[in-house]
């Protein structure tokens, strides 16, 4: 068998092991939340009842009216919720994260085009990168109000600052042979910066670029606890205050697909990018090295 | 013609501690145009400093290094250089390595990869220029080195020990390579090295230093393409003698009384 078949069938293994898991603890510890909802839902109850509860989060439209116009809650309604929110949240995600990392790094690329600046803007940078980002959360929603805006731009800052950092660290781990190369070849600063630091820093940006697309689901989801009018966050927030861990664990369990779309999405682009690298460099060992 | 001339050239460094280190201490130093000069000396003697020195890659602390006159204000690709470590990018494609300064100087596309290919056929790599430099091994990376460093037609070529970590027959494989693109190209050339049969094989002329100063310049004027035989000629074991001598080989030599 070959050794990527024997990984996924492995990773399949721990997730039926996880889910049978749940539903041992669901019939273990048959609690309720509120009377009707309980505190372990199993699976039988998730992929009905929870999952047609979730049709309350429909607005209305396609010809299927919503549960607070009158309207029944039916799969499709509950498909429907589930896919506008997840795209309300998406994009408040993605709009956040290209900008946190287009300005995390031209702002690291300018911060390292000299000693100087390096040193100026070291200390700062670590201060903002050790603060506590949910901290922050109330006062973008002062600022910008519980906005599309405040929301995309709380995931830009959050991403943004964690990009900043690794490309200023990535851009001084450029070996330096690599630069002189291109110096005694007639390349220009800007020539330098485009074909040899951004590649070279590539690899040892791509922890930075995992870490920011995990804070990115966690920024954008604390953005939209507090406000929002849609979105998987302001599903989170409701079921909470109604003691409906059912609908809370599925909405979790959709952002874990959706992270881990993303995931795949970014590995499979960043092998094209490092198809030069030596393969055991790319690909995780056995050690789990990256 | 280039005619590498340096005055009075002194490098300092100074340590965590604070003390102050004579790299390189008052070179002067004429290389003629064409000339093949091999700069040779024990470890930390200042060989590799004064390579990146006449390379622009960090500016003399003292002295002026000038081509043809010119005073060098940085790197060149007129002054190509050859390092001792694998520089060859690994995210660029053979023939993307080989063409990047003609593209770094606007070299139209078609033109650079015309040049680059013939450059790539000289050195006997015509058919990896497709390939990843992770794809090839030592010897071959540093083919595509000199590909790339003589593709860009450089006046002064200066190697830093660019064949040190090679295999024997590598080596051998590669000084024949590139004497054939010196006589070619011509090209004034500076190469430090360490290994003292490999500068017997290949220059003009050999400068020693030690301790950040020149001690010795000799010229070796055997007849080219040195062989085995022509390298066992007395003339060449006296040189030899007296290189073993000032890399702190004496033992090696027979008579130990011959004056350095």
């Amino acid at each position: 068998m070959k050794r990527t078949t024997a990984h996924r069938l492995t990773s399949f293994g721990v997730l039926v092991v996880l889910a049978a898991l749940w539903q041992l603890a669901s019939i273990l510890m048959p609690y309720e939340s509120v009377p009707g909802e309980p505190m372990i839902p199993g699976w039988q109850i998730l992929v009905t009842r929870t999952f047609l509860s979730l049709a309350d989060y429909w607005q209305g439209g396609l010809g299927i009216p919503s549960v607070a116009q009158g309207g029944a809650r039916t799969y499709a309604g509950a498909a429907l919720a589930v896919l506008s929110n997840s795209w309300d949240t998406s994009l408040r995600l993605f709009t956040g994260l290209t900008l946190g990392v287009a300005v995390g790094l031209v702002a690291g690329l300018a911060v390292s085009w000299s000693k100087w600046s390096r040193r100026i803007v070291a200390l700062p940078a670590q201060i903002i990168r050790t603060f506590p980002m949910l901290a922050l959360i109330p006062m973008f929603q002062l600022w910008f109000g519980a906005t599309f805006l405040g929301m995309a731009l709380f995931v830009a800052f959050a991403v943004g600052v964690i990009f900043f950092t690794g490309t200023v660290n990535a851009v001084g781990n450029v070996s330096d042979i690599h630069v002189d190369y291109a110096r005694t070849q007639g390349a220009s600063r800007i020539q330098i910066y485009r074909s040899v630091i951004l590649p070279a820093m590539f690899p040892e940006l791509r922890s930075s670029i995992l870490l920011s697309l995990g804070t990115a689901w966690t920024a954008v989801i604390a953005a939209e606890f507090l406000g929002a009018q849609t979105g998987l966050g302001q599903i989170i927030v409701f079921a909470q205050y109604f003691g409906y861990v059912g609908r809370m664990f599925l909405v979790a369990l959709f952002l874990l697909f959706y992270a881990a779309i993303t995931y795949a999405l970014f590995e499979r682009a960043s092998r094209r990018l490092t198809e030069w690298m030596p393969r055991e460099l790319a690909t995780p060992d056995r050690y789990g090295a990256p | 013609m280039a005619e590498v001339e340096l005055r009075n050239v002194g490098q300092f460094f100074r340590r965590s501690g604070g003390a102050l280190v004579e790299a390189v201490a008052d070179v002067s130093l004429v290389i003629r145009s064409h000339e093949f000069v091999c700069l040779i000396g024990p470890s930390g003697c200042g060989k590799t400093t004064l390579l990146q020195l006449v390379a622009g890659l960090t500016p003399a602390s003292q002295g002026q290094i000038s081509v043809d006159g010119a005073a060098i204000a940085g790197p060149s690709p007129e002054r190509g250089l050859v390092f001792q470590r694998d520089s060859v990018f690994p995210w660029m494609r053979t023939i993307d390595n080989v063409s990047y300064g003609l593209k770094c100087r606007g070299v139209e596309k078609t033109k650079r990869i015309e040049i680059a290919r013939q450059y790539l056929r000289q050195v006997g790599l015509g058919d990896v220029e497709r390939s990843w430099p992770r794809e090839l091994s030592g010897g071959m990376l540093k083919r595509v080195a000199v590909a790339t460093v003589f593709a860009n037609s450089p006046r002064v070529l200066l190697m830093d020990e660019p064949f040190a970590a090679l295999d024997y027959v590598t080596k051998l494989q590669l000084h024949q390579l590139l004497l054939t693109l010196w006589e070619q190209h011509r090209p004034t050339v500076l190469f430090v090295t360490h290994d003292v049969d490999e500068a017997m094989l290949l220059a003009d002329r050999i400068v020693v230093m030690k301790e950040g100063r020149v001690v010795d310049d000799r010229k070796i004027t055997l007849a080219r393409r040195r062989t085995v035989e022509s390298l066992a000629l007395p003339e060449a074991v006296a040189h030899k003698e007296v290189l073993l001598r000032h890399l702190g080989l004496g033992e090696l030599v027979q008579d130990r009384t011959a004056p350095l």
